[in-house]
This record gives C-alpha cells, sequence and structure tokens, in this order.
C-alpha cells in the first residue's frame, strides 16, 4: 500500500496549481450597501451600550437624590438628636432626686 | 488592485472618517479591503454558504469593532483575523458532511483520487482544478479548526507563526490540530482505497 500521506501531499499540491479567481473586485453596489449598513449599525446604538448608559445615569441620579435628601433633613435630624439628649435625664441624678 | 492604487491609498485618513462616520470613507475602505477579505472567505467557505454574505458579515463585524481596533497590529492583519474567526464560526456551525463516498465524486475527482491512491506520478496541471474540489470534500470531513489548520498549512503554504497570527492559537495547539488532521486524512485514505479494491 502507498504512503497515504504522500498521496495527500500530491494531491494538495496539485490543487495548489488550480487557477485563482482573480474577480475580487467587490460586485456593484455592494460596497455601498456595507458602508449604508455599517453606518446605520454604528449609529444604533445597541441594547447593552443602551442599559450600560442608562445604569449610569440612575447611579448618578440616586446619588444626587441621596445627598439632596441628607442637606434637607439634615438639620431636623440633628434638632431632634439634641433634645432627645436634652429631655433624657440621668438615672443616677434621678435616683438621688427621690432619695 | 494595482500597487499603485494600494499605495495612493491613505488607510489612516480613511480610518478617521470612516470613525466620523463618513460613508464615503466607509465604502472607500471596503473596497479597498475586499480582495483580502475575499480571499480569505474563499478559502474557507462553509458549504452552503454565499460568499457574498459572508464577505459581508465580515465587513459588518469590522465596522462595529472599528472602536477596539488600537494599532497594536497592522489594519489589513486586524481584518484578516476577524475573516478568519467568522470563518471557523461559520464552519464550526455546519454540521458534518456524511462519509464520503466514491459515487460523491464528479468523473475528473474520481480520477484525480484514482490517480494519486494508485500512482505516484504527479497529478497533471490539468486536473488541477479537480484536485482542488476534491481537497475541499476531503477537508469536509475534517474538525473546523482542524481543516482550518491543514488547509492553511498544506493548501495556502503559511507558517506556524502567520496561522497563529491570524486564529490566536499557539503554536503547539496548531501542531496538535494538523498531526490530527493528517491521521484522520490517513486514515480516510485507507478507506477510500480499500473501498476501491472491494
Amino acid at each position: 500500500m502507498k504512503n497515504p500521506s504522500t498521496a495527500w501531499q500530491r494531491l494538495v499540491a496539485a490543487a495548489r496549481q488550480a487557477p485563482i479567481p482573480s474577480d475580487d473586485i467587490a460586485p456593484y453596489g455592494f460596497s455601498t450597501r456595507v458602508a449604508a449598513l455599517a453606518m446605520a449599525a454604528i449609529e444604533r446604538p445597541s441594547l447593552q451600550s443602551s442599559l450600560n448608559r442608562f445604569s449610569w445615569r440612575a447611579l448618578g441620579l440616586s446619588l444626587m437624590l441621596m445627598i439632596v435628601s441628607i442637606l434637607a433633613n439634615y438639620s431636623s435630624v440633628t434638632t431632634s438628636v439634641d433634645s432627645e439628649q436634652d429631655a433624657g435625664l440621668d438615672p443616677v441624678e434621678e435616683i438621688l432626686t427621690l432619695t | 488592485m494595482s500597487d499603485d492604487v494600494e499605495t495612493a491609498f491613505d488607510l489612516v485618513a480613511c480610518l478617521e472618517r470612516v470613525r466620523a462616520n463618513d460613508q464615503a470613507a466607509a465604502r472607500e475602505l471596503v473596497e479597498h479591503l475586499h480582495p483580502l477579505v475575499l480571499r480569505i472567505v474563499r478559502a474557507h467557505l462553509p458549504r452552503r454558504v454565499a460568499e457574498e454574505d459572508l464577505t459581508q458579515e465580515v465587513f459588518m463585524k469590522v465596522f462595529t469593532r472599528l472602536g477596539q481596533f488600537q494599532g497594536s497590529v497592522p489594519f489589513p492583519h486586524w481584518v484578516s483575523r476577524i475573516a478568519v474567526t467568522t470563518c471557523i464560526d461559520h464552519l464550526r456551525a455546519q454540521k458534518r458532511r456524511p462519509e464520503f463516498r466514491w459515487a460523491d465524486l464528479s468523473e475528473n475527482e474520481a480520477d484525480v483520487l484514482d490517480a494519486v491512491l494508485t500512482s505516484e506520478n504527479d497529478v497533471s496541471a490539468g486536473d488541477a482544478l479537480a484536485a482542488r474540489e476534491l481537497v475541499g470534500k476531503l477537508l469536509d470531513q475534517l474538525k473546523p479548526d482542524d481543516r482550518l489548520v491543514i488547509q492553511m498549512l498544506d493548501l495556502e503554504q503559511k507558517t506556524l507563526i502567520e496561522i497563529s497570527q491570524l486564529t490566536g492559537w499557539s503554536t503547539t495547539l496548531i501542531k496538535v490540530r494538523a498531526f490530527r488532521a493528517r491521521r484522520k486524512l490517513q486514515k480516510l485514505f485507507e478507506q477510500l482505497q480499500r473501498k476501491e479494491r472491494s
């Protein structure tokens, strides 16, 4: 039996001699169509990029709301803490007062 | 495309214009790269996939990924890699061809196969087209990745480094795939030879 790899090599060597088609110029209208499709695809944002952009916007908005709410309620929060401290009696002092 | 046209084409400026959504520049880029992409697509065209459709798909990928091109490799290499990986994806998606049979070959292809199996003489140049068709049918019997490697090595006579650059695979992996492909082809030739005798 002949060496099959040699058979393959001879077959491939013959195949390499086959002429390569020279009609490698783009068919009429091909480049225009592809360019138009490509530009449309570039201009149309993908779902992933849209979600990405919206998530960043949502994060920024929530941070801004958090800061505004803290600033708006800061004075009332500190006042209520102070009043609780003022109203609260010292238990030792209370016992001494009773005795 | 002539050398004059090749050198006259300002790729960098064209890419800048494409990035600025210039459709005319995109058209020029397609025309400039078409021979390169078509050559790769034709070499690795899966069955039942139209070469124009596959070429268009490659170009669409090139345009949508243009922002990822950093310039670390020449632009044509980057495009070639996209073309090769697109072809691999299509080859992987296609179903394996059924068993290779003598009956499926044309008369010319059967003659060429008979000649390489039974004679040590080279196949005549007149049978080159039939030989190429036959090679394509034999390669269809291989796994897509193995097929790609053996085609680039034996048919296109690319080096391991060139294949590595185009596919992103290591040279060791390429050697393994080439070994596996040649072993499979060897078995195939043995089967064909037995069938011919019977």
